[in-house]
């Protein structure tokens, strides 16, 4: 094994020109499926993580059931009343998977500066709790501060956000008084005066003009009502996701509440489908890297066979087998494919360093601040790339492996 | 039709009525008409003749690199027309040693492991192929030589190389395709004188196909091949190990 592995690979640097532009393709290929992963991971991650905890929106929702798809025209209905949420509160903290939980109300109205009223969708949310939601951000962006003016706080319950469009249309400052006007849960008309505090980005651009945040205790004043629309749940585990909702939706069920709980990913349809189109990107990305792969092992290992015809004879006289002379192609590039991907390794790394060291940022789609752009470093995808590039050169070779060893003897030796 | 029988007891090559046709384009070509053979072990057989008659084609019977078209070929009595690709490959690493007109080195492997490579190819561990290999080299002159690469060689050295290759799995025959053809008169004549001792102390058969007349006036052997047919059969006087090649040392 040593012997042919040692003539595998003294063989490579017999061409060590078309050697190197194989390993190089290789090399560059796994550099930029990976590079490009890690990119897809950062995104991945950071919406994940947008979502859940800058959002603050935890890893599930407990909505009663039919909320998510009646609530909107009969929220009365498919509210959680505060037996509700006395149960589910009792139920949640008998797990210790559970980091927090937080109920919220979203609302909708009019916001007027006393000359113009516009549309608003504000949630309505506890404000030291969402703060504990965020304070567990794996992300950059988790740290930055994603608002202009003072936070919100419970101590001020009619504070108010607004998103930056909303408050440049009513031309709302930091400091001034909101009226918000909407219809309460029995139909009436009911108007709160707030107090604008801070503003945002709206994570959707459509929205840029009408979201607002709002403590709990205002939502529910405007809406006069004691009852919320769903109980956000952080776990301490992302993982535990799937169990923890089967287990809690029966222990609930098993309470006698009619509730349904949503995961993030399933609330979240813009992570879906940014997603799916990364997914269909990565997948344009690999097949380009595989034909390039495929097309340069091809060459290499035939241009090889078409040099060493006369020396695949000599082997086959001195007794080896049909199957040696596929080995040692195959041997051949496997180590290329191997060679190659290590290349593809450093050039990753190097990638990624680069990008760690000049910490450069850029606005996303969605965002209108500038946030650090990062490419993770992804080693169970290396580990699979370098597999999967190690086997794809061996499927690439076997072909022509096999043709070669198939040559006859005599006319492999008197080949010139 | 010619039936030539060697002296001896067990054959250890063996072919009968063995024909060879080609295609070449649209035209068949008849190397080999019915060829009836024996070569019994210890021998020292030449064949020659001129181009296109057959030699190469015979050698490569013989030793199992092609196959008849009609007619077989045994090897030690064993008939090996039928014998798998695998089974041929193991019965040549085992029996028969190769030396080529064009040495056929490995480029990328040094003197020691070229000559390492049929025993590893038969599964020896790398220790006991080393030790035989570094014996056979020291047999051919090239003790010096054993870390050189074949490039780093002269010719008759490369040819030496080859000769110990052919010899290191102590096959029970090695056949040689125009051994001296690429090599100056020097060389030439030591590698004729190199074969004559190996095949006196070691009793290893050699079929060999040759133009070199200094080679035909050493072998105890002669088989002129014409035509695709065996011309004729002739012994010199004097036994081959015995035979003095001129110009070569006492």
């Amino acid at each position: 094994m040593i012997t042919w592995f040692k003539l595998a690979t003294r063989n490579l640097f017999r061409n060590g020109r078309r050697s190197l532009f194989t390993v190089m393709a290789i090399g560059l290929g796994f550099a930029a499926v990976n590079a490009l992963g890690g990119f897809t991971a950062y995104i991945f991650t950071s919406l994940e993580d947008s979502y859940i905890h800058i959002q603050g929106n935890g890893h599930m929702s407990i909505f009663k059931k039919g909320f998510l798809e009646e609530g909107k025209l009969d929220p009365t209905r498919y509210l959680l009343n505060e037996e509700d949420v006395r149960v589910i509160d009792e139920v949640l903290q008998a797990h210790p998977e559970i980091r927090i939980s937080t109920p919220e109300l979203n609302i909708s109205g009019l916001v007027s500066n006393g000359e113009v009223s516009t549309i608003f969708l504000a949630s309505g949310r506890v404000a030291s709790k969402v703060d504990v939601i965020r304070s567990h951000s794996r992300t950059k962006v988790g740290n930055m501060r994603l608002f202009d003016g003072d936070p919100m706080t419970d101590d001020k319950p009619n504070g108010l956000g607004m998103s930056q469009g909303l408050a440049d249309q009513l031309r709302f400052k930091q400091g001034d008084t909101v009226v918000v006007m909407a219809p309460t849960v029995s139909g009436q008309i009911n108007a709160l005066d707030g107090q604008m505090l801070q503003t945002f980005s709206s994570p959707v651009e459509a929205l840029e003009d009408k979201l607002m945040l709002v403590s709990l205790e205002f939502a529910q004043n405007l809406y006069d009502t004691t009852s919320v629309d769903r109980i956000n749940v952080l776990l301490n585990d992302g993982l535990l996701t799937q169990p923890m909702r089967a287990t809690l939706q029966s222990e609930l069920a098993a309470h006698g509440l009619d509730v349904e709980i949503k995961t993030w990913n399933e609330l979240s349809t813009f992570y879906t489908k940014v997603k799916n189109m990364f997914d269909v990107i990565f997948l344009f990305a690999f097949l380009i890297v595989f034909t390039i792969v495929v097309m340069s092992v091809v060459n290499t290992v035939g241009m090889a066979i078409m040099e060493r015809t006369r020396e695949i004879g000599t082997l086959r006289a001195l007794g080896v087998k049909r199957r040696g002379i596929v080995g040692l192609f195959a041997l051949e590039s496997m180590l290329l494919g191997l060679i190659g991907s290590l290349v593809g390794v450093l050039l990753t790394l190097a990638v990624w360093s680069s990008i760690a060291t000049f910490e450069p940022t850029w606005i996303p789609p969605q965002i209108t601040r500038r946030i650090p752009l990062e490419v993770y470093l992804v080693p169970k995808e290396m580990l699979w790339s370098l597999l999967a590039l190690m086997v794809l050169s061996l499927l690439a070779a076997s072909l022509p492996a096999r043709k070669a060893a198939r040559m006859e003897i005599v006319g492999a030796l008197g080949h010139v | 039709m010619n039936t030539i029988t060697s002296i001896g007891t067990a054959p250890l090559i063996e072919l009968r009525r063995a024909t060879k046709h080609y295609q070449i384009g649209e035209n068949p070509v008849i190397a080999l008409k019915g060829i009836d053979l024996i070569i019994q072990t210890r021998e020292f057989v030449a064949i020659w003749g001129p181009s296109g008659s057959g030699k190469s084609t015979l050698c490569n019977l013989i030793g199992m690199l092609d196959s008849p078209t009609t007619g077989s070929v045994l090897i030690d009595g064993q008939e090996v027309n039928d014998l798998s690709d695998n089974a041929r490959s193991e019965l040549r690493n085992r029996m028969i040693g190769f030396v080529f007109q064009n040495f056929n080195l490995v480029p990328v492997l040094s003197a020691l492991e070229n000559v390492m490579l049929p025993l590893q190819i038969a599964g020896a561990s790398s220790s006991v192929a080393r030790q035989r290999a570094l014996e056979r080299l020291a047999e051919v002159g090239l003790e010096k030589h054993v870390a050189h690469r074949p490039a780093k060689l002269s010719g008759g050295q490369q040819q030496r190389v080859a000769i110990a290759r052919a010899l290191v799995t102590d096959p029970a025959l090695v056949i040689a395709d125009e051994p001296t053809a690429n090599l100056d008169s020097g060389n030439a004549r030591r590698i004729i004188e190199l074969m004559l001792n190996i095949n006196a102390s070691h009793g290893t058969a050699f079929v060999f196909s040759t133009h070199d007349q200094r080679l035909l006036e050493s072998v105890k052997r002669r088989v002129l091949m014409q035509d695709g047919e065996i011309g004729s059969d002739s012994q010199p006087e004097r036994p081959a190990a015995q035979t003095r090649i001129a110009g070569s040392r006492p």
